[in-house]
């Protein structure tokens, strides 16, 4: 067995790597700034794309590396890219979808996968013939690989869509995966500056401060590495502690691997409290304060 | 420059709504009630505001089943000028639905398709990709902004480290995020006038495609001791007391 993998983020393709290399044989084609990082962790081949931003591009030096050497299966990043290269793919190659999974196990010819549902609420386990699949951050830990793999470049075609301009994000430097107490931020802090407020508290505990996705995303009162849920990090710390967040399904589902959970919420009919071990009713910025005394106590 | 805005829309139980059992963690979708998805709605919201901008006018397709013409009205109530509701949806599977819906867009004179990048209860986020290639029509997605500049699409999209302004011509394929807007409440007068809009109901004889096999779909399992204290004077000490224990 034989798979090709693509993701246009570093630590997406990092773990997926490290992730198939205990199943199959594994292939990687991703960005030039992907491919040096990635060679640490795959012994296999490692195509660098150039010119690498556009799906369509991005879609057909991948169909054309499959078809070329043959690969049982490709896995994709869940990235915006990598998303939009998995339904391009799977027309051009004419091939089955499993789409977000979390996990993956061979079932002869073929494959038993996981991905959450409604929105989060529920886990779909399903027995399919994908070829292609769509898979989530955080499947497995980073491993390095016995030998580093051989980088070449593949030349790719020009997109049909005409670039005008791009702009880096801003390098995050957090590891929220790795963290071991998370002090996590929802609407309910207001605004940007509030943010400073509960600093005392991520301080107290030697947290790292995280935020639901209006906070990172919408607003930017983080930034967008923050962001824990669904579409964003799933995080496994000791304690989770979640100022102001609702606890709608698609946060939840990036909390689940947490140890304990506490919420703090002014609602006492907030969803949070459904999935907290500790609950505390009331204004955050009143109770912050009051809990960071009694830690200190 | 007036266009032809076709939007994708999807209908959804209630996922906010949406019950395990307590005992099989299966969800209890009977009864819930049904409403446009989230992102469907950004995506009609971005139509009405292009419209808005460029003049033209807006249809929005819906692949769902006899009741789908209730999400159609929600869209209709938002600004959606004429409505297509296919029957036969039987649950997730993406490539039918992305021939499906392409049927019916071929059939319809446009110059952009509108649609959500990841729907919010089983976001594949595959109709993007699959939509466009099935159409021949290129493709601007995940856009946190989109213009039209003399006579073509131009995008922001939201990639994992960069943002990337792009433009091509149209017709095109564009998908929104989530951040691009914030949808309108349909103003009384629009909700009382969206019934007298045109409805155009159809049965697809595309069949099922995707041959994956569901072996479940319960909720993981929350152990969660939910202790919740209202009296926050007796209930900080004993937080404080975990927090403690699990800092150290
Ligand atoms: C496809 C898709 C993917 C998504 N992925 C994610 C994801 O990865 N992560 C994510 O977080 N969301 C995600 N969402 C969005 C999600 O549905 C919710 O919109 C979001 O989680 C709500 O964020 P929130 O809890 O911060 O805000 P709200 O739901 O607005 O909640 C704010 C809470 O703060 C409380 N509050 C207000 N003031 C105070 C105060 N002074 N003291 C105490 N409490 C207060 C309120 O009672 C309320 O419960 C996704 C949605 C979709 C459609
Ligand atoms: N059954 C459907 N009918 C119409 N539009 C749909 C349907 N399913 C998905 N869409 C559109 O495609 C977007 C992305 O959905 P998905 O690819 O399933 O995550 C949604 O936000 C809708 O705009």
């Amino acid at each position: 067995m034989k798979c090709l993998i693509f993701s246009d983020a570093v630590d997406t393709a990092n773990q997926l790597v490290s992730f198939f290399s205990g199943i199959m044989e594994v292939d990687c084609i991703v960005p030039e700034a992907v491919a040096k990082a990635v060679s640490a962790h795959c012994s296999g081949n490692i195509f660098a794309m150039k010119e690498s931003v556009f799906p369509d591009s991005i879609t057909a030096v991948i169909a054309k590396t499959y078809r070329n050497s043959k690969y049982d299966y490709v896995f994709l990043g869940s990235t915006a890219i990598g998303r939009d290269v998995a339904g391009m793919l799977s027309v051009d190659l004419g091939l089955n979808v499993a789409a977000e999974i979390t996990s993956f196990k061979l079932d002869g010819s073929s494959c038993v996968t996981k991905r959450y549902f409604y929105g989060g609420k529920t886990v779909i386990e399903e027995s399919s013939n994908a070829r292609i699949l769509t898979v989530m951050p955080g499947i497995a830990e980073p491993k390095s690989a016995p030998a580093a793999g051989k980088i070449s470049e593949v030349s790719q075609e020009a997109s049909q869509v005409t670039m005008v301009s791009r702009e880096s994000k801003a390098a995050g430097s957090v590891d929220l995966e790795k963290a071991s107490i998370i002090v996590s931020v929802g609407r309910g802090i207001g605004n940007k500056e509030n943010i400073e407020k509960i600093k005392p508290l991520a301080d107290a505990v030697h947290g790292e401060i995280a935020g639901s996705r209006p906070v990172c995303l919408d607003y930017h009162w983080l930034s967008e590495d923050r962001q824990v849920g669904l579409s964003g990090k799933k995080v496994k710390p000791k304690m989770y502690i979640a100022l102001g967040i609702s606890g709608q399904i698609q946060h939840i589902a990036g909390i689940r691997g947490s140890k304990i959970v506490v919420a703090v919420n002014k609602d006492k009919s907030a969803p949070i409290f459904e999935e907290a071990d500790y609950g505390l009713v009331g204004d955050l910025f009143q109770i912050v304060p009051k809990l960071v005394a009694a830690i200190k106590g | 420059m007036a266009l032809n805005i076709i939007v994708l829309i999807k209908q959804i139980v209630d996922i906010d709504l949406l019950k395990v059992n307590p005992s099989t963690g299966s969800p209890e979708v009977q009864n819930l009630p049904l409403r446009l998805e989230n992102l469907s709605k950004n995506a009609v919201e971005e139509a009405v505001r292009i419209k808005e901008k460029n003049g033209g006018k807006i249809y929005a397709i819906c692949f769902g089943t006899e009741k789908s013409s209730s999400a159609m009205k929600e869209a209709f109530a938002m600004g959606v000028d004429e409505g297509f509701v296919i029957t036969g949806y039987q649950g997730n599977d993406p490539a039918r639905t992305s021939m499906v819906l392409a049927e019916k867009i071929r059939a319809i004179p446009h110059d952009i398709v509108l649609l959500g990048n990841q729907s919010a209860e089983s976001y594949t986020g595959l109709l993007p990709g699959k939509i466009s290639r099935i159409l021949g029509e290129r493709l601007l997605s995940n856009a946190i902004k989109i213009e039209i500049v003399n006579g073509r699409a131009r995008a922001t999209m939201a990639m994992e480290s960069e943002t990337v302004t792009a433009e091509t011509q149209l017709p095109a394929v564009i998908s929104v995020t989530q951040e691009i807007n914030e949808p309108r409440l349909p103003p009384v007068m629009q909700i009382l006038q969206a019934g007298r809009k045109p409805m155009n109901v159809s049965a697809t004889g595309i069949k099922e495609v995707t041959p994956n096999k569901i072996i479940s779909n319960i909720a993981p399992k929350s152990e969660r001791r939910k202790i919740v204290f209202e009296d926050i004077e007796k209930g900080i000490p004993e937080v404080a007391k975990a927090i403690r224990e699990a800092s150290r």
